[in-house]
């Protein structure tokens, strides 16, 4: 189900300065520095869900955002299929990110509260002249059934909608512009259980139906282990493992991982010592 | 929720609208919407509703209370005072959703582009704010007035050019608010260009709060355009405008109240009723529908 690589991740890295104390600003000293991202490597085959965990403040979110530059990297390469992501400007620029999407976690604040939704994914389509946004009443009622939406929804604004419809709907925008990487910051951890289980189904049909890849963000191994291909583990910055999903989870080599899983939370009491 | 929904077997007028929408919002908001309702009809209407001209002298009548035939009185030269009011009232709202209206979007605009873009842009831009409102405001007019000459023109070019100000400072610290939500970023990751993302994403969002507190400015600026009309800079005489109508009664504030304490009140229900209506939109979402 791995096609060829088609994201390449090369030692990015990407520092904070911080000033922390009032001498410090006002003498403009050499800042305190943090290194969120630090030199990670990685590849994203076609179609395959890379799941990409660690705990609070391991840089997962930093590293996900550095890929569509939403936060610029600053040093490092990262290349969609041939092209250059980190030296692209403007139109060529948009149009990498437009190869990219990114959905975010908190599905409350990921939509534009003043825009129906039907507004919000037929503008996304038309902005990038994608095939079918011309008529705009077929081409959303298709992404929201993509993404197993009612057609009604389209009228309604996201604060009429359910956190798992908005999520579903902000899925269904990212996919009107055609995307071949879709990055999933912590898109599921907003929501319940039960909702969530749905949506891990709808990234994998997405896998499987338009052979979109993932790369599947979050803090939680037992969702990583529903939808990963393989697993990249990061620790303050770093990418301590990464492999196939099976391998990862059930023979950690790296002692982080090992206390990651050993730290989650097993429903059984009696499989404490095991693997989630 | 929506009208959309009700599809209402004949379509109401844009009027009948906006009626049914005033109505379902809060008890505030409509008692507002009344008094400022009937000085808006007022003013539109004043030719028809005005029983007198706005300069008939009447010089048997002069300095007269209030009766049935002069409803608010008449002044020293005879002049009725009701009839001055509406016409005064017809010309102070139109300058004065002038000099409101027109400052707000370019400075909800110039405020979203410093929040947007931080950094140099937003340099730039700050200082010309802090310039702007440090500048004496009385002094530019004045100024303005010297080039125009007299009237409102002067005020309608003064008051724009200083007012954006305040609005861009607002839109600007809500925008470093907003340019870090999840759908500002969206726009981002989206492939949309800039000018996309702050037109129509960003300020329609920044627009509320500016929207309120104009609320709080039409009555400032009304005061603002009878205080500058009292300094003279303003309408010229004898046309009627609610400032110069109170400055000319001070004169004979004492023997005919009526002439500065009516036209007054008028100010003062304006300044109420936009008030309840500026509360009511700050304390939550307006009934009915987006936008």
């Amino acid at each position: 189900m791995t096609g060829e690589p088609i994201l390449h991740v090369e030692g990015v890295t990407k520092t904070f300065g911080m000033r922390r104390t009032l001498r410090e600003r006002v003498g403009r000293a050499e800042a305190a520095e943090h290194r969120a991202v630090d030199d990670v490597s990685f590849t994203v085959g076609r179609g395959e869900i890379l799941g990409l965990a660690g705990g609070s403040g391991s840089g997962k979110t930093t590293l996900a955002r550095c890929l569509i530059r939403l936060v610029e990297p600053d040093s490092g390469a990262v290349r969609l299929g041939d092209d250059d992501v980190l030296a692209a400007k403007g139109a060529d620029l948009r149009e990498l990110r437009r190869r990219m999407q990114m959905v975010f976690q908190d599905p409350y604040a990921s939509l534009n509260p003043r825009m129906t939704v039907g507004t919000a994914l037929h503008e996304a389509g038309r902005v990038h002249r994608r095939p079918g946004s011309e008529d705009a009443d077929r081409f959303v009622t298709e992404l929201l059934a993509r993404v197993h939406l009612s057609p009604t929804i389209a009228a309604r604004r996201p604060r009429e909608l359910s956190g798992g419809q908005r999520q579903r709907v902000a899925v269904a925008r990212a996919l009107a512009v055609g995307p071949e990487v879709l990055i999933a910051d912590e898109a599921v951890s907003a929501l319940d259980v039960s909702v969530q289980a749905q949506l891990l189904n709808l990234f994998l049909d997405l896998r499987d139906e338009l052979g979109v890849a993932i790369v599947f963000v979050a803090h939680q191994l037992a969702v990583i282990a529903e939808v990963a291909d393989r697993v990249a583990i990061m620790h303050q910055g770093r990418m301590v493992e990464i492999g196939d999903a099976g391998v990862v989870l059930r023979d950690p080599q790296h002692e982080y991982t090992r206390a990651l899983l050993a730290a989650h939370p097993h429903p059984d009491p009696r499989g404490r010592a095991g693997v989630a | 929720m929506s009208t959309a929904t009700l599809t209402p077997p004949a379509r109401p007028s844009a009027a009948g609208r906006l009626l049914r929408r005033v109505w379902r919002q809060p008890l505030p908001v409509r008692i507002g919407g009344v008094l400022v309702g009937i000085l808006v009809f007022a003013a539109v209407f004043a030719p028809l509703l005005a029983p007198y001209g706005q300069n008939d002298l009447d010089f048997n009548a002069q300095l007269q209370g209030p009766s049935l035939a002069h409803p608010m009185g008449t002044d020293d030269t005879g002049r009725d005072v009701f009839s001055r009011t509406l016409y005064g009232l017809r010309i102070d709202l139109a300058v004065v959703l002038f000099i409101t209206y027109v400052p707000l979007p370019i400075g909800v605009l110039m405020g979203a582009i410093a929040g947007y873009f931080g950094g140099k842009v937003d340099l730039v831009i700050s200082r010309i704010i802090d310039i702007t409102i440090a500048f004496p405001f009385i002094v530019l007019v004045i100024a303005i007035v010297a080039i125009v000459g007299p009237g409102l023109t002067g005020i309608m070019i003064g008051v724009p050019i200083v007012a954006w100000a305040l609005y861009a400072r607002l839109a600007r610290s809500e925008m470093l608010v907003l340019r870090e939500q999840p759908f500002m970023l969206a726009t981002t990751a989206l492939g949309y260009t800039r000018r996309r993302a702050i037109l129509r994403h960003a300020v329609p969002n920044l627009m509320r709060s500016s929207l309120i507190y104009s609320t709080v400015d039409l009555v400032v600026n009304l005061l603002l355009l009878a205080g500058l009309s009292y300094l003279g800079l303003g309408m010229q005489p004898p046309n009627a405008e609610l400032g110069t109508i109170i400055a000319e009664g001070q004169a004979n504030l004492l023997n005919a109240w009526w002439i500065t304490t009516l036209p007054g009140l008028v100010l003062v229900v304006f300044g109420v009723g936009v008030g309840l209506i500026g509360d009511g939109l700050s304390d939550g979402e307006l009934r009915g529908g987006g936008a």
